[in-house]
């Protein structure tokens, strides 16, 4: 988003989107989360 | 963070994938997908309030397939322009038309017919006539120059290989002073290129 041109970029509140899915074991094993950013021009 | 993901796959092949599996969820939300859908899953897990979704047509909220919550980061300005990008059935998009109102205007971005085909029902259905769908790919905005006051998103902009790609566009059409507020996967380990080069793996 820096690269971009974006300013103060930030990320905040995480999700375990993918808790209860069929997915849940990969998802562990990647690290993958849902998560929020914002950014300002 | 890594924001681009080289990748030995062809990128139209990704997007064509991408594309046909969310015709599928729009065209049967209940079926076997490996994520989850629809508003008691938007509430249960991703903390949208489930009297507001309620109010919603379920044509738009049970195709939802959001990885997160946008509308945490704070409530979106009366009279703003907001653009969803990878607007699907359009859940977010009502939403953000709720919080504008009709003195601002919802443009959501989709390149999936059969979700844009529910979501400009919808927006009918509630009587939005600020709120719109355009298809497009989010790296070829039909957007002018500074028109945007707000982007959201929620889980897509992950499907593109190029994402800095997709940050300049979004910068291009986002108006000084203001903002992305979107949602997205993000992910705690590098992947191995084995890892990268699995499609299944990028469209879930």
């Amino acid at each position: 988003m820096a690269e971009a041109g974006f300013r103060n970029a930030a990320s905040r509140d995480i999700f375990d989107s993918f808790l209860g899915s069929s997915k849940e074991a990969t998802a562990r094993k990647f690290g993958v989360l849902g998560a929020n950013f914002i950014a300002y021009k | 963070m890594a924001a681009v993901c080289p990748v030995g796959f062809n990128v139209a092949k990704l997007k064509d994938e991408v594309r046909q599996t969310y015709a599928s969820v729009a065209l049967n939300p209940g079926g076997d997908f490996h994520f989850h859908r629809g508003p008691e899953y938007a509430a249960r897990q991703l903390g949208y309030d489930a009297a507001e979704l309620a109010k919603l047509p379920r044509e738009a909220t049970e195709p939802f397939a959001g990885v997160g919550n946008p509308f945490k980061m704070g409530p979106l300005p009366k009279g703003a322009t907001v653009v969803d990008i990878g607007s699907g059935a359009g859940m977010d998009c009502l939403l953000a038309g709720g919080q504008v109102g009709p003195a601002g205007q919802v443009v959501g971005i989709d390149m999936t017919d059969e979700m844009l085909a529910r979501a400009r029902r919808s927006a009918a259905e509630m009587g939005y006539a600020h709120v719109r769908f355009e298809k497009a790919d989010m790296g070829a905005l039909p957007l002018d120059d500074e028109s945007v006051d707000v982007v959201i998103s929620n889980g897509v902009i992950n499907l593109a290989p190029d994402k800095p790609a997709v940050f300049a566009e979004l910068y291009r059409v986002v108006r000084p002073g203001g903002r992305l507020q979107f949602t997205d996967i993000v992910i705690g380990t590098e992947l191995s290129e084995d890892a990268r080069n699995n499609i299944d793996l990028w469209t879930g």
